[in-house]
């Protein structure tokens, strides 16, 4: 089992790094910008050697698309993910180390979090807001804190009665100054194992509001690209194939990679 | 029985009425070799389900599309005589354009069995269409009274001259008549018939599942005895064009107006047998694609840069490329459809985009550093997939000439607000509808000093003492030749100011199985009343 | 009996700081957006001017001051009359109540769907551990877990709609239903499989995932070992004493997931044209109609509350080691 899901997670990672690689080196794989009308419209992919992919409805080029959007759908994963964990790890700690009201008040608004359907207040927050690319990292960010912080808190609640902390808060630290300097980085190791999942849900769900027409009109984005195909799908399915399959890709390979951290974090942990 | 596109879709676009009916009636020949039956249910894709459905007080596409079946207008746009009397059986305007008189059609009932008469109209038009309408509050701004010396009579007072031709033109879309017994002393916005629809027409309304269908039924008490033909008509709810498509492919679906099916999927849909495209039947319905200005930008406030901006700008390609051809470079506001008032003795600017950088060279924007001149914010509407596209394609070919454009997307409240009373916008591209006369929601993209907040009119600081005398003066011309020669000043001076830059021009294409007849046999066509539509074996 | 009144009161009552936090925030989203439903009606009418639309304000009471206007929302919310709907244009209870059946009986079936599926392949997986047939379903899960929905949903329409012509393009029902309620249910039922086979297997993944782990380490217990030395026939001991505790987490997980399911439908239901909550929303939120998206934002969240009171209750019955201190009560993510 361990060698099934080693191989997963080095699949993972092979198939994560050629995506960094391209969403890096983006502007030189297709240069200028992808959302330029360039070609002939509804160009079949692998018909002419320009457009290896084809060309959409007006005639832009789907693989410059492509390359240019596993920016925007890494970047907006990522960042989404990091603010998430963030503000996760914050309200956890808090929560955790101070106890009492603090805790109480700052764990029903985690619950209030879980319990709406976060998704539907995604897509309010952009909706309202308008549809830039800080928008939806925020939205994606305000819906998927609240695993990170409850982890945070279990794990701060079962380490601050341990000696370490004791000895600190002799040592006349603040509580606080305890929490995020003693504590937290114990704390903070098992938050590793969210990452691939908390990275892999936004990209979703960026691809999902995008779908729905609610991402930067002037940065490409999968889901768009399915959005535009959507009403061409039986002239031209590969509009709507391409990028989703891309999108699949990107959350198949940072689920594995998070998966394969978090089962050597268990080991390294237990044994 | 597929249409030659290749031959007609331009063509018809340019040419109007005269060459679509011919085109049509080609189509139609199989039809008109046996008669009109009776019965069947026609069902018809639709792909919004608006709030208030009454037409009196919304006479927009969406809502005459479902509601011209059951509520009829005074008159119906007519490929032959112009205009085909409905409920109005003859008008007359007097020489002073003070009054205009019609004579209601007598024996007509409401689909609740009450007579209609002279006093609906009457209510109508000083209860709805002047103090409520979208559209009739500029041609019905006049409008003092209506007398109603008999059932069969009613008589427009108007303070200041109206044209009898702007009420002629105005009849299909502006004048839909409500029973009066059913709204007198309620809250007419609020009154539940504005979903529950009462009216003349050749069906009445059965029901509405919301996000499913609307359902429609024949009306056996119609007034022209023999129609309509049809028993029923269902509008199924289909957000998704897509699936419209495929719907008309295994007959789920037997006809889809207003450009459902997406452009793209035409030549396909076309090919499949027993699946027509009809390209004709909406010249009463022109839209255009228009970038809006915003004047209070220094550099927009130039026409140098403005002209610039034009010659940056291909219609030719917006035509090809965003419209796959189904379109028409327009030359100003008014479009090629409208005949009647249609001059091409206007300012023509061919693509250079040598001429414009040596313009806003000359204007004092030279190019930056980076390239750039200066940077723009352009805000596509969201009414369509061909704004949106049209806003890529603008920003495309403005950076060309060193002009950096950003794309700010909102959503319709979004969009409204921030364009037509923030003004916080520098570029727009809009889609105004042209509606069969200047004076209905053209000339008011024009005319200087609005206050802020009023939507699809001049939120553009453009304020032209001289372009707002040619505006005001048509609006009270009386004489037809004299009228239509003050809307050929207009569209000159539009061209060589250019306040706004009037792109392409589009009707829309209806697709439909062939068993349906009758289809695009007006120029309003998906919005009339469909009581000769019939489905044949 | 009173166990389940005690967990159902604390429930409520932990519901009640939700729904508030979830209205005020409602609240301050729609003020900091541009535009309001007097502006998306308009966009909509194609016209209007400043007397008019100072008029539709006024009488959609959008004038008053912010706080009168909050007042009002809260008495509106208060008194569970969320308001009148001015895009759906009648009261948002009745707006809500026809579409809340829909996504209801769609989620219901996709919950049932995934986590059926989901533990009965998690299951043959654990058992079958290290096969091919192992590694087929874990791997199989994870690539369904990382397809968008709206993907699955489009090419599941070309195929099985379109080209096989098995299914229905979209909605809810045929609009000439039949006249028989038998023939009515197999209506919908047939118009729901594809979007609930979607929108169920985005989220089977988890319950593969769930199950299978469970399954191996219930298999390591001493209550299996013990079983299997007193010679109890296999069959007997997955059942009782390796499915029955490994299905704990994947109920806790039903529970936690039920929001997320409900987001999604949103996709689904815009994918498949299905008149539900999910496409109201959206609707809802591009014509800033407030008092709809609150409602609709409260009863989806009023479902899932209820939805994680059925879970606890189940796990009440399936762990009889659960007294009023659960073990899911910080069950993490």
């Amino acid at each position: 089992m361990m060698r099934h899901w080693s191989f997963g997670g080095v699949f993972g990672a092979v198939v994560l790094a050629v995506l960094v690689l391209v969403a890096v080196a983006a502007p030189w794989l297709a240069p200028g910008d992808p959302l330029d009308i360039v070609g002939r419209p509804l160009l079949p992919p692998f018909t002419d050697p320009r457009f290896p992919l084809g060309t959409d409805q007006l005639g832009r080029n789907v693989f410059a698309g492509l390359v240019h959007g596993t920016r925007v759908s890494l970047l907006v994963g990522l960042a989404a993910a990091a603010a998430a964990i963030g503000v996760g790890i914050l309200v956890g700690t808090i929560a955790g180390f101070l106890g009492g009201w603090t805790d109480e008040g700052l764990m029903r608004v985690t619950e209030a979090f879980q319990t709406i359907p976060t998704f539907l207040l995604a897509l309010a927050m952009v909706s309202a807001l308008g549809a830039s690319t800080i928008n939806v990292v925020l939205a994606i960010a305000i819906s998927s804190w609240p695993a990170t912080a409850r982890l945070v808190r279990a794990e701060i609640l079962s380490l601050k009665s341990r000696d370490y902390v004791d000895a600190a808060r002799l040592a006349g630290m603040s509580r606080l100054g305890i929490a995020f300097r003693e504590v937290l980085p114990g704390a903070v190791q098992p938050v590793l194992a969210l990452i691939g999942i908390t990275v892999g849900v936004a990209i979703l769900v960026e691809s999902s509001l995008a779908f729905l027409g609610l991402s930067d009109p002037n940065q490409v984005s999968w889901g768009g690209m399915v959005a535009n195909g959507r009403a061409v799908l039986r002239t031209a399915p590969y509009l709507v194939a391409i990028p989703g399959a891309a999108v699949a890709v990107a959350v198949l390979s940072v689920s594995l990679v998070g998966d394969a951290m978090g089962r050597r974090l268990l080991v390294s942990r237990e044994g | 029985m597929a249409i030659e596109f290749s031959l007609s879709r331009r063509h018809l676009l340019l040419s109007g009425t005269a060459i679509t009916a011919a085109t049509l009636l080609g189509r139609q020949r199989l039809a008109g070799a046996q008669p009109a039956r009776d019965g069947g249910t026609l069902i018809a894709a639709a792909d919004t389900e608006p709030r208030n459905l009454n037409p009196a007080i919304v006479a927009s596409n969406g809502v005459f599309y479902v509601a011209s079946k059951v509520i009829e207008p005074l008159a119906e746009m007519d490929y032959e005589t112009g205009l085909r009397p409905l409920l109005a059986i003859d008008w007359q305007g007097s020489d002073d354009g003070l009054t205009f008189t019609v004579q209601v059609r007598p024996n007509v009932t409401w689909h609740d069995g009450t007579p209609f008469t002279s006093a609906d109209v009457a209510f109508s038009a000083m209860e709805i269409w002047k103090p409520l309408q979208n559209l009739g509050r500029v041609v019905f701004r006049n409008l003092e009274s209506v007398d109603t010396p008999d059932d069969g009579t009613a008589v427009f007072n108007f303070s200041e001259p109206t044209p009898p031709q702007l009420i002629e033109n105005a009849m299909p879309a502006l004048t839909s008549v409500i029973p009066k017994h059913l709204y007198e002393g309620t809250d007419i916005a609020e009154n539940p018939h504005n979903q529950d629809l009462v009216g003349t027409g050749p069906f009445r309304f059965g029901e509405h599942r919301p996000g499913e269908f609307y359902r429609l039924h024949r009306n056996e008490d119609y007034w022209a005895e023999t129609l309509p033909y049809l028993d029923e008509i269902v509008f199924r709810v289909f957000p998704d064009r897509g699936a419209i498509a495929a719907g008309l492919e295994t007959g789920d679906i037997q006809v889809s107006a207003f450009s459902a099916v997406p452009l793209v999927e035409l030549e396909r849909m076309a090919a499949i047998d027993g699946v027509s495209v009809i390209p004709g039947g909406y010249e009463g319905i022109t839209y255009q694609i228009t970038l809006e200005i915003n004047h209070r930008r220094p550099e927009l406030a130039d026409p140098r840069v403005r002209q610039a901006i034009r010659q940056a700008l291909d219609p030719s390609f917006i035509v090809d490329t965003v419209f796959l051809g189904y379109a028409t470079a327009a030359t100003g506001p008014v479009p090629q459809t409208a005949t009647d008032f249609y001059t091409d003795d206007v300012q023509m600017y061919e693509t250079d985009t040598d001429a414009a950088e040596a313009l806003l060279d000359e204007a004092g924007y030279p190019r930056g550093d980076d390239g750039n001149r200066f940077s723009l914010r352009l805000r596509p509407a969201p009414w369509f997939a061909q704004t949106r596209a049209t806003g890529d394609y603008v920003r495309q070919a403005l950076r060309g000439i060193g002009i950096d454009v950003e794309i700010v997307s909102a959503d319709p409240a979004g969009h409204i607000n921030a364009v037509y009373t923030e003004h916080d916008f520098d570029l727009a591209v809009g889609s105004p509808v042209y509606r069969n006369d200047p004076a209905i929601s053209t000339t008011i993209l024009f005319q200087g000093g609005l206050p802020a907040g009023v939507p699809f009119a001049n939120q553009y600081g453009y304020d032209n003492p001289e372009m707002n005398e040619i505006i005001s003066s048509a609006s009270e011309t009386i004489d037809t030749a004299e009228r239509v020669g003050l809307y050929n000043d207009f569209q000159r001076l539009a061209s060589e100011d250019l306040p706004i830059i009037n792109l392409v021009e589009f009707t829309f294409i209806t697709v439909a199985r062939d068993d349906v007849q009758n289809i695009a046999n007006n120029p309003r066509w998906a919005t009339s009343s469909w009581a000769d539509t019939w489905i044949s074996d | 009996m009173g166990r389940t009144w005690t967990l159902i009161r604390r429930r409520v009552l932990q519901a009640i700081p939700v729904i508030l936090i979830v209205s005020i925030g409602i609240f301050g989203l729609l003020e900091l957006a541009g535009g309001d439903a007097v502006d998306a009606y308009l966009a909509v009418t194609g016209g209007g001017d400043p007397a008019f639309a100072e008029r539709l304000r006024q009488q959609w009471g959008l004038d008053a001051g912010l706080w009168v206007r909050f007042l009002a929302y809260v008495e509106s919310l208060v008194t569970l009359d969320f308001g009148w709907s001015v895009v759906m244009s009648k009261p948002v209870s009745v707006a809500i109540l026809e579409r809340l059946p829909n996504t209801a009986l769609m989620m219901g079936a996709a919950i049932a769907f995934s986590a059926c599926l989901g533990t009965l392949l998690g299951g043959i997986a654990a058992l079958r551990r290290g096969t091919a047939a192992d590694a087929g379903i874990t791997v199989g899960a994870l690539v369904l877990n990382a397809m968008p929905s709206f993907w699955i949903g489009l090419i599941a329409i070309v195929v099985f709609a379109v080209k096989l012509a098995w299914f229905p393009l979209g909605g809810i029902a045929s609009f000439d239903r039949p006249e028989l309620a038998i023939g009515r249910v197999f209506d919908v039922a047939w118009h729901l499989v594809l979007p609930v086979t979607v929108l169920g297997l985005a989220y089977m993944a988890l319950y593969v995932r769930l199950m299978r782990s469970a399954m191996i380490e219930t298999a390591a217990s001493d209550w299996v070992r013990a079983a299997r030395a007193r010679g109890l026939p296999r069959s007997r001991i997955v059942r009782r004493h390796m499915a029955r505790p490994a299905l704990l987490p994947v109920v806790t997980m039903l529970g936690l997931q039920a929001g997320n399911l409900l987001g999604g439908s949103v996709v689904v239901e815009t994918v498949f044209a299905i008149p539900g909550l999910g496409s109201m929303a959206y609707d809802a939120v591009s014509q800033r109609d407030l008092p709809l998206i609150a409602g609709i934002l409260l009863v989806g969240t009023l479902m899932v509350i209820l939805v994680n009171l059925l879970v606890d209750i189940t796990y009440a019955r399936l762990d009889p080691r659960v007294t009023d201190d659960r073990v899911r009560a910080d069950g993490g993510a």
